[in-house]
């Protein structure tokens, strides 16, 4: 039943984002059968939780989850505890300490503040996937401001082939917006009566790449994903932009036009007129 | 969960359905629940609920223009064709005095129906129509405004415009519904204006915005000469439809320069990319090296 879980995936993509907990949750429990598919295919926002051992923030999803329990990428400890949690090959930890350190800098270069974290995993065939977690919210300075989140999810899996190894990269971007500042009659002078609203902006968009960079030591995996998530979010984020702010606005200002539609129909005509008018 | 509650759940589904998306929606929910005989009976209160609330409009039977289905025009059985006060599904056109039934799934009409109007309101409606149409060839490229009256009242009328673009081959919709109630004896202009768009393009980006408006009418706006009055009331429409769309497009500038930047930076302070090999530590770098062996490559 291929097919069903398509349904569910064209589901989720249609349906708010700003809803996809509840309605990922209401399939879940509907079709408990495909639970797995719908978790490990549907990007839900980012929870944050605290390493009890270090007290640093980290992310969970479903790539650190163990039933019921999430693996902190700085203690590497389960919590709740777990006696036997999955965790990676000791060399593949080593490695996923380093990425942790090097993508909390980019963090920290890029967001400004946020969380981050990093999950290697082990693959049957020898090679290994991880995945790179960013989030970061922003809270209102003033009341009236706009609050936002993102989310950044790159899913990635590496194959060595000699010197070179072989990456593909999957990258989702949750990004929300809510403004609710009533800023209408702040340029003339306040119009009688009140009006009160809520703009909100939100969604996420997802891309793939493949490519092939040179391995001179294990080190190297972490510079070419960095490299490769860098680049990704500098064009997604361009991406989101242009969506965002220019893409679902012109719809807005397309179903309702500005400016008189029916004086520019004049205008037109009367142009018209003239141009026969000056031919004759 | 049993079917009731499965029902249950489509039906919130339904109701979530981005503007011109409810047949995709409904043709997943159908594969998911795969039982069409239950599921037909069971969300038709659904679809019900979702075309009132979204302002589907219908093609009134025998005439050349739509009309909008709503809570506004919904005709009460009166006991002749069913119990009284029994749901139907028989709403009205008062621009061309005719009741027609509407099938929520195929969105046909069917049935017309002559319909007396209320005598004493009527004049002013139609005033309030004929300014509806011109306001919606003014600023709208493919709207649809009804204007009904009250039931029971006299001196108020609701002014619904609905606008939609569907556009599933370049993977976006939008809809924009304001309606807006007119009350001569209180005095008073109560509005909401509601806007969804979804793109959905590798990814599914929807915005939503409410905004509600209450104003009391200019003093110039009276009972009688209806014509005038409703002309000035469309003027005061026409300035806060602008005047909102000013106000999203701060909404968009506020988000764009504050929101969107405040969350991500395009690049780093230094303007220029990560120097990966710095980021990674000499001294982290070298401690990975020198296991080299154990990691094994060649």
């Amino acid at each position: 039943m291929a097919d069903l879980v398509d349904s569910m995936l064209d589901l989720m993509r249609r349906l708010p984002p700003t809803h996809v907990e509840e309605n990922v949750s209401a399939l879940v429990q509907m079709c408990p059968d495909y639970a797995d598919d719908l978790l490990g295919s549907v990007d839900q926002p980012l929870k944050v939780m605290t390493d009890k051992a270090t007290g640093k923030d980290y992310l969970v999803c479903d790539y650190n989850r163990d039933g019921e329990s999430y693996r902190s990428p700085w203690s590497n400890e389960y919590d709740p505890p777990l006696e036997d949690g999955t965790v990676p090959s000791s060399k593949l930890r080593k490695l996923e300490i380093a990425a942790n350190e090097a993508f909390d800098t980019y963090r920290e270069m890029y967001y400004e503040g946020g969380v981050s974290s990093v999950f290697l995993w082990d693959l049957d065939d020898g090679g290994f996937a991880g995945v790179v977690l960013l989030k970061k919210i922003l809270t209102p300075a003033a009341p009236g401001e706009p609050s936002g989140s993102w989310d950044s999810i790159h899913v990635f899996e590496a194959a060595e082939r000699g010197r070179q190894a072989h990456y593909k990269l999957t990258s989702t971007i949750m990004l929300q917006m809510v403004d609710r500042g009533a800023r209408e009659g702040a340029k003339d002078a306040a119009p009688e009566g009140t009006r009160a609203g809520e703009v909100s902006l939100s969604g996420s968009m997802t891309r793939q790449t493949e490519q092939d960079w040179p391995l001179q030591d294990q080190t190297s995996h972490i510079t070419n994903t960095g490299r490769m998530i860098e680049e990704m979010e500098i064009k997604m984020r361009n991406l989101l932009q242009e969506v965002y702010f220019g893409k679902t606005r012109d719809v807005v200002f397309d179903l309702r036009s500005v400016d008189d539609l029916e004086k520019q129909r004049r205008q037109r005509e009367l142009q018209k007129e003239l141009v026969g008018f000056i031919k004759r | 969960m049993d079917s009731a509650e499965r029902i249950q759940v489509a039906s919130k589904f339904l109701l979530q359905a981005p503007p011109g998306e409810i047949n995709d929606v409904l043709n997943d929910v159908r594969n998911i629940i795969s039982d069409d005989d239950q599921l037909q009976e069971g969300v038709l209160p659904a679809l019900r609920e979702y075309n009132l609330a979204q302002f589907m409009t219908a093609d009134v039977p025998g005439h050349q223009h739509q009309s909008i289905v709503s809570d506004a025009d919904r005709v009460l059985n009166t006991g002749e064709d069913g119990e009284e006060g029994e749901e139907t599904d028989r709403f009205w056109d008062p621009r061309s005095r005719t009741s027609f039934r509407f099938d929520h799934l195929s969105l046909e009409t069917s049935d017309p129906q002559p319909v007396e109007p209320d005598e004493e309101s009527e004049p002013f409606r139609m005033a309030l129509e004929q300014s509806s149409l011109t306001y919606l060839a003014a600023h709208f490229h493919d709207g649809v405004a009804s204007v009904f009256p009250v039931a029971g009242s006299t001196s108020r009328f609701i002014i619904q415009i609905v606008a939609n673009k569907y556009n599933p081959s370049n993977f976006w919709s939008g809809r924009w519904r304001s309606e807006y109630t007119v009350d001569l004896d209180e005095r008073q202009l109560q509005g909401k204006i509601l806007v969804n768009v979804h793109y959905y393009e590798q990814g599914n980006v929807q915005l939503s915005t409410t905004h509600t408006i209450a104003l009391p009418l200019p003093p110039a706006i009276t009972p009688s000469p209806a014509s005038s009055s409703a002309s000035k009331i469309f003027a005061v429409i026409e300035a806060e439809e602008g005047k909102y769309q000013d106000a999203l497009n701060d909404a968009y500038t506020e988000m764009g320069e504050k929101t969107f930047k405040g969350l991500r930076r395009a690049l780093p302070m230094t303007r220029s990319k990560l120097d990966w090999d710095r980021v990674l530590g000499y001294k982290l770098g070298a401690e990975l090296t020198s296991n080299k062996g154990v990691f094994g490559v060649a």
